[in-house]
C-alpha cells in the first residue's frame, strides 16, 4: 500500500481551489521517448491523488509544457509557469541537462524542486531547494555492477575493459563511475573513447575493443547508440564476458524492439519494477492495463516517485510554503516507491546500488543479493544467430 | 591494424553510400526548385515507419519498397502541388519561405508520427539483422550491404533517368536555367512536380535503407538532417555524383580517423575538412 493521504483516511473528497503543479518535459524531440513516461508518472500520481482525497484536502491540477527537448525552452517555460501562471508547486524536468538548468532557476525563485538532477555536478552547486528524489546519478550508475563483479572469483572476472562514452554530461558522469569502479576491481581500461551524437557507426570502436582483447565492454550512451554498439558486437562476433550499458537499456524499447540481441546487458538503476516497496505492484498493474506492458517502465516510476515525494513533503509539513517545505525535506524521512529516502545537505539520498541485467527479455535485478529477481548470467553467452 | 583499417573503410563506404542517397533527393529539389526542403529527412523517417509497419506483418523492408516508392512519389507531387507551389506563387523570397514552410512540415510530420506510433524508438529486426558476410577476417554487415545496395541502385537509376531520358533532360534543363528551359517549351510545373516526386521517392528508399542500419523515432529526422547537409554541402548542390562522392568520403573519413586518433576528434576533423573544402571549392566538390 502507498502512504494513504489523510483526506482519504477520513473519507473526504478533495474540494476547494485546486493546488496547481507545473513543469516542463520533452514531449517531442530526441528525449520524448523517456519524457512521455515521466509525464505519465506525474499524471497518474495526480489522478490517484485526486481519487484519494487530494493534497491537503484540495484537488491537484498538473500542467506539463512541452520543452521540445530544448534546455533553453525548459528554463523559459518553467519561469513562465512560476512567474505568470504562478503554480503552487514545481515538477522536476528531464533529462539531466534540463534539470540542472532548472535547478538554478528554482533556486532564484525559491521553489522546491524534486527531480533526477543533473548528475553530481548539479548537486555540488550548493542549491538549497533541489532534491534528487531519487536522482539519476551517473556517478552511482554502475555501483551495483561493481559490487556484483567484486563478488565473482578473481580468476573468473574480466581482465581488460573497453569503454565508449557519449560526450555529454550523462556520459561524463557515468565515466566517473566506471573509471573509479574499474580501478577498485583492478581491471585495466584499455580503451576509453568518447563520441559525439549522433553516432554514425559503432563498428570502428567495437572493432578496436575486440582487437585490444577487452573482455568487458561498456557502452555508456542512449538507445540509438546502444543499438549500434550491440549490433556491431554481433556483426563482428565480439563476445566479451560482460557488457554494461548506461541509459539506453532502461527504456521498454530495449527489450520490446531489440529482442534477444538486447539480452544479458548489465546496467544500474535507482528504481525498479521488481523492488518490494509499497506502490510498485499497483504501478505495474497500471502499466499492464493502460499500455499493455508487462511492467511499469522506469521513467514512469521516476515521475511518480518525484511527485510522491513532493506530496509527502506537503502533507508532512502541512503547507505549500516553500521555505517551510525545504526545511521539512532536509529533516524528514520519506517512504516512496524508490524506498526510504533521507536527504543530505546537497539534497541527495544515500547512493543506490542496484544492478540490472536483461535476461530472456526481462530487466531483472541482479544486485544486491537480497533484492535479486533473477540469478545473473555470467559470462555473457555468445550472440544468437 | 590492417584488418581494422579495411573493416573501417568498408563499413564507412557502405554507411556513406546510404547518406549519399538521403542527400541526393534533397540536393535535387534544392537544385531544380531552389527549395531547401527541411522536411526531406522527416519524409525518410515516415518511410522507415512504413517499412516498420509492413515488417511487423512479415513483409521484408526491401519488398516494402514496392509500396513505399510509388506512395512517396505521389506524396512528393502532392507536396509540391498542395504546399510548395501555392507558397512559391505568393512569395518573393522562395528560399526563406520554403525553409520555414518545410520546417513546419517536418515538425508536423514528427508530431503525427509520434501521435500514431508514440515517441519511443523503433528497430527493424529481420532475418539478416546482425548478420555479416565474412571475407576472411573482414565482416560486412548484411543490413549495411542491403542499404548501400539500395542506395547505389537508386542513385544510378536517378542518374540514368536524368541523363538518358527526355523528362530527365527537361529536369536538368530547369536545373541549369529555369527561364531558358521555359522558353524552349519545358513545362516548369510538370518538371518541378516530377522532381519532387523523384526526390521524395528517393527519401523513401533512403528511409528504408537507414532503418535497416539505425533505430529511429519521430525525432530522428533532426539527426538525419545533419547527414543530409553534410553530404549536399560537400558534394555540391544539385549534383548526384557529388552527393555519392561526398557520402562515401564522409563515411570513410569518420571511420578511418578512429584508427589513428581518438574517436572524439572525428566531428572536429570532419567539420574542419568541410571548412577547408569550402575554402577551396565554395560550391562543393561537384556543383552543377
Amino acid at each position: 500500500m502507498l502512504a494513504v493521504p489523510q483526506a482519504l483516511r477520513r473519507g473526504v473528497r478533495a474540494q476547494g481551489k485546486p493546488i496547481r503543479l507545473g513543469g516542463t518535459l520533452p514531449l517531442t524531440g530526441p528525449f520524448a521517448d523517456t519524457g512521455v513516461w515521466v509525464e505519465r508518472g506525474y499524471r497518474y500520481w495526480a489522478e490517484r491523488t485526486n481519487r484519494q482525497g487530494g493534497l491537503l484536502g484540495r484537488p491537484v491540477e498538473v500542467t506539463i509544457l512541452d520543452d521540445a527537448s530544448s534546455v533553453d525552452r525548459a528554463v523559459s517555460l518553467l519561469e513562465r509557469l512560476i512567474t505568470v501562471d504562478r503554480v503552487d508547486l514545481v515538477l522536476g524536468g528531464y533529462p539531466g541537462t534540463a534539470a540542472a538548468a532548472q535547478m538554478a532557476l528554482v533556486e532564484r525563485y525559491r521553489k522546491v524542486y524534486v527531480s533526477m538532477g543533473g548528475h553530481m555536478a548539479s548537486f555540488r552547486r550548493g542549491f538549497r531547494y533541489s532534491f534528487g528524489g531519487p536522482p539519476l546519478m551517473g556517478q552511482w550508475w554502475y555501483e551495483g555492477a561493481w559490487r556484483w563483479l567484486a563478488n565473482i572469483p578473481r580468476g573468473q572476472r574480466p581482465t581488460r575493459a573497453a569503454a565508449i562514452t557519449v560526450n555529454n554530461p550523462v556520459g561524463m558522469a557515468a565515466r566517473e563511475s566506471f573509471q573509479e569502479g574499474l580501478k577498485r576491481l583492478d581491471i585495466p581500461l584499455v580503451m576509453d573513447e568518447l563520441y559525439d551524437l549522433p553516432l554514425a557507426s559503432a563498428e570502428p570502436l567495437v572493432s578496436r575493443a575486440r582487437a585490444l582483447g577487452a573482455d568487458m565492454f561498456l557502452a555508456n550512451g542512449f538507445f540509438p547508440d546502444g543499438v549500434l554498439a550491440v549490433r556491431a558486437m554481433k556483426v563482428l562476433d565480439y563476445n566479451p564476458k560482460v557488457v554494461l550499458q548506461a541509459v539506453g537499456s532502461l527504456i521498454p524499447e530495449w527489450v520490446t524492439q531489440l529482442g534477444p540481441d538486447g539480452d544479458y546487458i548489465v546496467s544500474g538503476t535507482a528504481i525498479h519494477h521488481k523492488l518490494p516497496f509499497p506502490g510498485i505492484a499497483e504501478l505495474n498493474q497500471v502499466a499492464r492495463e493502460r499500455w499493455n506492458l508487462k511492467w511499469a517502465p522506469q521513467y514512469f516510476l521516476f515521475g511518480y516517485a518525484w511527485a510522491q515525494l513532493l506530496q509527502q513533503a506537503v502533507e508532512g509539513a502541512k503547507t505549500l510554503s516553500h521555505a517551510v517545505l525545504v526545511r521539512y525535506m532536509r529533516e524528514a524521512t520519506f517512504r516512496t516507491i524508490a524506498g526510504e529516502l533521507r536527504f543530505d545537505e546537497r539534497g541527495l539520498p544515500a547512493p543506490y546500488e542496484y544492478a540490472t541485467q536483461v535476461i530472456n527479455g526481462e530487466v531483472e535485478l541482479i544486485w544486491p543479493p537480497g533484492r535479486r529477481s533473477a540469478q545473473p548470467v555470467y559470462p555473457k553467452p555468445p550472440w544468437r544467430r | 591494424m590492417l584488418v581494422q583499417a579495411v573493416q573501417a573503410l568498408a563499413t564507412g563506404l557502405l554507411t556513406g553510400t546510404v547518406y549519399a542517397l538521403l542527400g541526393a533527393g534533397f540536393s535535387l529539389i534544392w537544385g531544380v526548385a531552389h527549395v531547401i526542403n527541411i522536411a526531406h529527412p522527416a519524409l525518410a523517417v515516415g518511410a522507415a515507419y512504413a517499412a516498420y509497419a509492413l515488417a511487423m506483418r512479415g513483409v521484408d523492408p526491401l519488398v516494402s519498397l514496392a509500396v513505399v516508392v510509388p506512395l512517396f512519389f505521389v506524396l512528393g507531387v502532392v507536396l509540391y502541388e498542395g504546399v510548395v507551389r501555392p507558397a512559391a506563387r505568393r512569395s518573393g523570397d522562395l528560399v526563406l519561405v520554403s525553409m520555414v514552410l518545410t520546417f513546419g512540415l517536418a515538425a508536423a510530420l514528427e508530431n503525427a508520427l509520434a501521435a500514431v506510433w508514440g515517441p519511443g524508438p523503433r528497430v527493424i529486426n529481420v532475418a539478416y539483422t546482425g548478420q555479416a558476410v565474412r571475407l576472411g577476417l573482414l565482416a560486412l554487415p548484411v543490413p549495411h550491404l542491403a542499404g548501400a545496395g539500395l542506395a547505389a541502385v537508386t542513385i544510378a537509376a536517378l542518374y540514368l533517368f536524368l541523363h538518358e531520358t527526355l523528362p530527365g533532360k527537361a529536369v536538368r534543363a530547369v536545373w541549369q536555367n529555369r527561364e531558358g528551359a521555359a522558353l524552349c517549351g519545358v513545362n516548369l510545373r510538370q518538371v518541378t512536380g516530377l522532381t519532387y516526386g523523384l526526390a521524395v521517392a528517393s527519401a523513401g528508399v533512403a528511409g528504408v535503407a537507414l532503418a535497416l542500419i539505425y533505430s529511429f523515432s519521430p525525432a530522428s529526422h533532426l539527426t538525419w538532417l545533419v547527414f543530409v547537409f553534410l553530404v549536399v554541402i560537400v558534394g555540391g548542390v544539385g549534383s548526384l555524383v557529388g552527393a555519392m562522392v561526398a557520402g562515401v568520403l564522409v563515411g570513410a573519413l569518420t571511420h578511418l580517423t578512429t584508427l589513428v586518433l581518438p574517436f572524439a576528434w572525428t566531428p572536429f576533423l570532419l567539420f574542419a575538412s568541410l571548412g577547408l573544402l569550402l575554402l577551396w571549392r565554395p560550391t562543393g566538390l561537384l556543383r552543377r
